[in-house]
């Protein structure tokens, strides 16, 4: 890792342009432990029900008690008007840091990030950070409609078809823009699926082809059946803490983290996203670039997003990234594992937990638990996170980079 | 669109911010927006900030109307009522000759096709009052 130098008392770039992650990474505060829930079409219990089933298998994966949680935070769209203060309760927890994210499917790394940063200011000791769902696609068509103030205003009295609208608009733009095809796109579903295929927790096991994924149900031209999660209910949970107290060879550092929303301004249907302004600080701080990653967990509400967000991390540049997929395998054993449970894509969008199943998945991989998908070798992984779909696209962007501790 | 509206539509809230915009579409059919008179943008959608230089000095001036398709989707599957009575529905993101975009529906008569670059203008004042928000057609 560098140190900034900088002594004079101007900044070296414009403030608008720095990344959080030119502060502060913890080597002493990490991720020892981690969970999912099972994942299910239809609710059999509560969002807290899914929540405790997570946070009861991160609690075992670290070897500590429940009594040893000071610090609870949770990512969930449903949740409200509950928050992590209440959920305290639910749980019995008596707490000295809770906190609840706005980000959507970008909020979990932020989560998990904050936590860190948390326990190193000594507001906490053990934080479990929560994320997850109850519900089935008809709870979310219902809900999709008043998810913020301008889709509710705006888009909502139109017929916007939900995100599948706002994404047809980004991904036709962008095969329009840049030239890619539906077939490069589907490379990303169908290796996801063979990915998923040797996980029994996804919901979406059936053999897929890229012409299965071609010739898909029209949904919001140009999405297909395929490009699209399907809205399911569990959760995920990560515990953060000392890396010390992990189990033998299980703990995982933050190497750099960072968020941005709002970026770029004023477009409603951008090619871009926030990625692209903390980029290169998350490399910079983390001491290495994407080149010596083991695997990537990308945010996979759609094909095209994870498309965008590979160009904005820079495994490609803008607008390449039709060859670069049709270049590449992306399965676990493939020379871009990405998304190595199956992703959103074919375990399905637990809510808010869309946005920690990457991590979760990051976690298992790098303490060498990835079972039947388990990536050779694994030391150093990058999750991102997009969402809080809002005016024709997600405003929240965010990104972890996490290695196997020694 | 041959069918009649059942089904209520979604509307907005009304609010101080975007009440002028509302009204104008629903007696007049037309596109107002506002401008700000601090750095002289248009904005939309409705809000009682200037997001370039945070100006409140925003008014509300009409709009051509008019506008290109930047890029689209149309609609099949998963629609609410009414609009599942409607499909497909297209919905696109407009450059409007003021210079600024809009997302908003656009209605596609049998043997039209959406295209981007095509040119959209409002519907006009006769089928306005059906829709909750301005809403666009292919210019001929
Ligand atoms: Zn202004």
């Amino acid at each position: 890792m560098s140190q900034s130098p900088s002594t004079s008392r101007a900044p070296a770039r414009p403030v608008s342009d720095r990344a959080v992650s030119d502060r502060a990474v913890s080597d002493r505060i990490g991720i020892i432990g981690y969970g999912s829930s099972a994942y299910e079409k239809s609710p059999s219990r509560s969002e807290a029900g899914y929540m405790a089933e997570a946070a009861r298998a991160a609690l075992a994966s670290a070897g500590l008690e429940r009594s040893a949680v000071d610090g609870i935070s949770v990512s969930s769209t449903t949740l409200p008007p509950d928050n992590a203060v209440t959920l305290a309760e639910t749980f019995g927890l008596s707490v000295s840091w809770a906190s609840i994210g706005n980000a959507g499917g970008a909020g979990a790394v932020v989560n998990v990030f904050d936590a860190v940063h948390a326990i190193e200011a000594g507001r906490a000791s053990h934080v479990l950070c929560l994320a997850g769902a109850a519900q089935d696609g008809a709870f979310f068509r219902g809900r999709i409609g008043r998810f913020n103030g301008s889709i509710g205003d705006y888009l909502a009295p139109h017929g916007f078809g939900g995100m599948n609208g706002l994404f047809g608009i980004i991904q036709r733009k962008h095969m329009q823009t840049y030239g890619t095809k539906r077939e490069q796109l589907g490379r990303i579903a169908v290796d996801q699926r063979a990915n998923a295929r040797r996980n029994e927790a996804a919901l979406l096991r059936k053999e897929m082809t890229l012409e299965d994924y071609l010739t898909a149900p029209l949904i919001a031209d140009p999405i297909r059946l395929f490009d699209c999660v399907m809205p399911c209910s569990g959760a995920e949970a990560i515990l953060v803490g000392p890396l010390e107290e992990a189990p033998s060879g299980k703990a995982v550092a933050v190497r750099a983290a960072a968020e941005r929303h709002n970026h770029p301004l004023g477009e409603v249907s951008p090619l871009r996203g926030g990625w692209e302004v903390f980029r290169d600080d998350l490399y910079e701080t983390a001491g290495f670039g994407p080149g010596d990653l083991d695997f990537v967990q990308a945010y996979d509400d759609y094909p095209i997003m994870v498309a965008i967000q590979l160009e904005d991390l820079g495994f490609c540049a803008k607008g390449e990234i039709g060859p670069f997929l049709a270049e590449r395998r992306m399965t676990f054993d493939g020379d871009l594992p990405l998304n190595t449970g199956g992703g959103q894509l074919s375990c399905g969008q637990t809510g808010g937990g869309g946005g920690m199943i990457g991590l979760t998945e990051a976690v298992r991989q790098l303490r060498g638990e990835g079972g039947a998908r388990q990536v050779a070798g694994a030391r150093r992984g990058l999750v991102s996170g997009y969402g809080m779909v809002a005016y024709g696209h997600g405003l929240s962007a965010s990104a972890m980079i996490l290695e196997r501790a020694q | 669109m041959t069918n009649e509206v059942s089904a209520a539509y979604p509307e907005a809230r009304v609010t101080p911010d975007n009440a002028p915009m509302l009204k104008r579409w629903r007696e007049a059919g037309e596109l107002v927006l506002q401008h700000c008179e601090g750095c002289g943008k248009a904005v939309f959608y409705p809000r009682p900030v200037c997001p370039h230089c945070w100006s409140d000095r925003l008014v509300w001036r009409p709009a051509s109307g008019k506008g290109t398709v930047v890029s689209f989707s149309v609609i099949h599957r998963g629609l609410p009522a009414p609009f599942d009575a409607e499909a497909p529905i297209g919905l696109a993101e407009i450059a409007l000759e003021e210079g600024i975009s809009m997302i908003a529906r656009v209605l596609v008569a049998d043997g039209e096709e959406l295209e981007s670059g095509a040119g959209v203008a409002l519907v006009g004042k006769a089928d306005a009052a059906r829709f909750p928000l301005p809403t666009f057609r292919i210019a001929r």
